[in-house]
């Protein structure tokens, strides 16, 4: 019983430990700075933003992407 | 390659650098996420096959009632752990381990542990499911695994977690995406709710009642810290990667985030609410449970946000499809769930079809098909070849849609009538069974839409990996041959 | 904005927290019950070798996905009107389960007090057996892998279940539970959960929850 008692403070310790690790480094490092670009993170150059990057494999699905793609300038 | 780059979108560079850096990481990442696919398919049709068989054995109680491991009470917990353990978690994984790796935009190390990760999890899940047939299950519902399968589970789970910790430590540099803060927490997460539920529950179990908290605690939570942020890290990256348009507020994303790591590990209890518990833990999990509309509502609102004026796109693109309809009942799922936990509603709901209707709207409607959109965007990119018929991609989509919509549907209405016929103590008990059998029936039959479903997408993900149809001619892929020397 | 550090760190300790007060806080307060003493000795009343089989039994079979074990308050639920019990259940009543089959279905009755409605063993025999023949229109599953159907030698078994209508045994053979059927009756018919305790509030008179 008394084992088990220590194992959860443990646990609880290291998960909280963790956490707050985990959020002052983010704060320290400027992760919750400059949220506004932030999300563009995930395209690059060859993935750019306005360029839809999935469609049906059939010939119907691809003109329509392609046509959305012109019409929508990126951002 | 560039031509077609200059031609679908002229402003653009062609960027070489950014397309071998992709193409290096999903190539390294190929045997690893096709495994934890693959596996995670097979396993998909066995839980199927299973549920099915369980749902009818409701309406026809004497179907394959001779043997003993093919009794009832054996073939659910089958079902739900092969689902949960074999199909959830370990797509789950595939594409966290994908997500992961792409975010952090350098080439995996240590692709070993991934692939030995995989063999072993899978061991666990066959071991485990060996374990439930035969009888070694002890009913705690989320855990039937016997305790010689879960540290099976356990030591391949912790591989996957040190990968992840290693992938994250060696990132390159620059913002820490959303979907990445998902998917470290959910790998930190689940080591350690399995590592409490294994020891308090079935290594050294505690006495009486407290296994049913430390049970739901789990239970709970499994879904909420070790799915829901898998589901919405996908979500978050699928969507605007495929509208090609960031999120709309990345401030709620991150709200939501840390307001969901808050109010979701609290809810477990409302599973237990008249239970022999003292009063504020019911209480507690029932106030968490109604908080839980702010990390709900801030994804709906970003979610739509994001989508807004771009819904067309729904119809050409597969990845988009699944995931919004995943994330839609993302939204619906936990409002429901919130209602649920509302003492007097859960009186009416507690112990019936209704609460069966829930889980599944939730792992299915939300999980699975968010998972089947992240797979249709991820299994190209690996094998380098495009989905072999568009067709019976549309049919995988609308079985599976109106297979969970008619089983949550007929749950849902005869759970509310159930309920108000055993709440009713003028009512005999039989009685509720007989209302509740119709819907029952038709239950067990949207069960057989979805595992058709099912089936179409197992051929399609074969017919994948035997590269039939057209070879795959996207901008945003690259095939393999055709990575330029660096 | 410049307050959101602030926020997170309000939010993680709260976090931690759920450990605190579901598993932590239950397994101190809860896990180390004793047993009340009654005029009728200990309640509850530790369970016999061959009922802890049964509670095995009774979960290798999964007899939990349908049957609860849990009588909710009167002010919250009807359980008490319907029969389930006499009174709510508490976490006393748990302390000799390992586990204890709380349960979230009721497809089938909650069992907490089924000695008290169903005292009869050799009903529970016939019902695993053949649920239909005692409880017409019943959709719990046959256990009949949990008996024997053996030839009748010169007389019939002392513990020979009688089993009437279409699932009777051929003529010359009869049904005899093994092992695991008796364990599991023992256990079914150890769930007596009307005696008074202290934390549960007053029993509304001592022959309720028949």
């Amino acid at each position: 019983m008394e084992a088990g008692v220590i194992l959860l403070l443990l646990g609880l310790g290291l998960l909280s430990g963790s956490a707050l690790l985990a959020f002052f480094w983010a704060v320290n490092d400027g992760q919750l700075e400059n949220l506004e670009q932030a999300p563009e993170v995930i395209f690059d150059a060859s993935e750019p933003m306005g360029e839809p990057g999935d469609c049906f494999p059939d010939a119907r699905s691809r003109e329509a992407r392609a046509r959305a793609s012109s019409n929508d300038s990126p951002r | 390659m560039s031509d077609l780059l200059q031609s679908l979108n002229p402003g653009t560079p062609p960027d070489a650098r950014s397309y071998v850096e992709r193409a290096e990481i999903d190539a390294s990442l190929r045997a690893p996420v096709l495994l934890f696919f693959g596996t995670g398919v097979a396993w998909l049709l066995l839980g199927s096959l299973l549920g099915v068989l369980a749902a009818f054995k409701m309406s026809f109680p004497h179907l394959l009632d001779s043997a003993d491991w093919l009794t009832f009470g054996r073939v659910r917990p089958a079902h739900l752990n092969i689902m949960v353990y074999g199909w959830a978690s370990a797509v789950g994984i595939g594409v966290g381990i994908w997500l992961m790796a792409r975010l952090c935009r350098v080439a995996p190390r240590h692709r070993g542990l991934l692939i030995g990760a995989g063999i072993a999890w899978n061991l666990g899940v066959l071991a485990g499911t060996i374990g439930i047939l035969a009888g070694q299950s002890r009913s705690i519902e989320w855990l039937e695994f016997p305790g010689w399968a879960t540290p099976i589970l356990f030591v391949a789970y912790a591989l996957i977690g040190v990968w992840g910790v290693i992938m994250f430590r060696f990132r390159r540099p620059g913002h820490v995406y959303v979907s990445q803060w998902y998917l470290l927490a959910a790998f930190l997460w689940f080591p350690w709710l399995y590592a409490t539920a294994n020891t308090l529950l079935i290594w050294q179990p505690v006495q009486g009642s407290v296994v049913g908290a430390v049970n739901w605690w789990y239970g709970h939570n499994v879904l909420g810290l070790w799915f829901t942020p898998i589901g919405l890290a996908s979500a978050y990256y699928m969507i605007p990667k495929v509208l090609g348009r960031p999120i709309h507020s990345y401030y709620l994303s991150i709200l939501g985030f840390w307001s969901l790591a808050l109010f979701y590990s609290w809810n477990g209890m409302h599973h237990l609410i008249g239970g022999p518990f003292p009063a504020w833990m019911i209480s507690a999990s029932v106030v968490a449970s109604v908080m839980m509309f702010i990390p709900v509502i801030t994804v709906a609102i970003n979610h739509h946000a994001t989508m807004r004026g771009h819904f067309h796109y729904l119809k050409w693109s597969p990845t988009l499809r699944f995931t919004v309809v995943g994330a839609m009942t993302y939204t619906i799922v936990s409002l429901q769930g919130s209602l649920m936990a509302i003492p007097s509603l859960n009186n009416l709901t507690h112990f019936t079809d209704y609460t069966i209707g829930h889980a599944h709207l939730g792992l299915y409607g939300f999980f699975t098909m968010t998972m089947f959109g992240a797979m249709y965007y991820i299994v190209p990119r690996l094998v380098g070849w495009e989905w072999p018929s568009a067709a019976m991609i549309r049919w995988h989509f609308w079985l599976a849609a109106s297979g969970v919509a008619l089983m949550v549907g007929s749950l849902t209405l005869g759970g509310f009538l159930q309920g108000l016929e055993l709440n009713d103590p003028q009512v005999a008990f039989l009685t509720s069974l007989k209302t509740v059998a119709p819907f029952r029936f038709v239950r067990a039959c949207s069960g057989i839409l979805l595992s058709a479903a099912h089936l179409v997408f197992a051929v399609l993900f074969i017919r994948m990996l035997l590269r039939q149809g057209g070879p795959r001619a996207e901008a945003t892929l690259l095939s393999p041959p055709e990575i330029p020397a660096v | 904005m410049n307050k959101l550090p602030l926020l997170f760190v309000g939010i993680l300790l709260v976090f931690s927290t759920s450990w605190i007060g579901l598993v932590a806080y239950p397994y101190l307060k809860l896990g180390r019950l004793a047993p009340e003493a009654s005029r009728d000795g200990l309640v509850p009343p530790p369970l016999t070798a061959s009922a802890i089989g049964g509670e095995r039994v009774y979960a290798a079979n999964g007899c939990i996905y349908c049957h609860s074990q849990q009588v909710r308050p009167a002010w919250l639920s009807t359980d008490i009107e319907k029969g389930w019990g006499p009174r709510q259940t508490v976490a006393r009543d748990y302390i000799r389960e390992s586990p204890p089959f709380l349960g979230t279905m009721r497809t089938g009755p909650d069992l907490t007090n089924i000695d008290v409605r169903r005292p009869d063993r050799v009903w529970h025999y016939q019902h695993l057996y053949e649920p239909g023949t005692v409880t017409p229109g019943s959709i719990m599953p046959s256990f009949r892998f949990l008996f024997k159907v053996q030839p009748i030698k010169d007389r019939p078994s002392f513990e020979a279940v009688a089993v009437h209508g279409p699932h009777a045994p051929p003529r010359g053979y009869e049904v005899v539970p093994t092992q695991d059927a008796r364990d599991l009756v023992a256990y079914l018919l150890s769930l007596k959960h009307n005696y008074p305790l202290p934390e549960a509030g007053d029993p509304p008179a001592a022959d309720a929850g028949k």
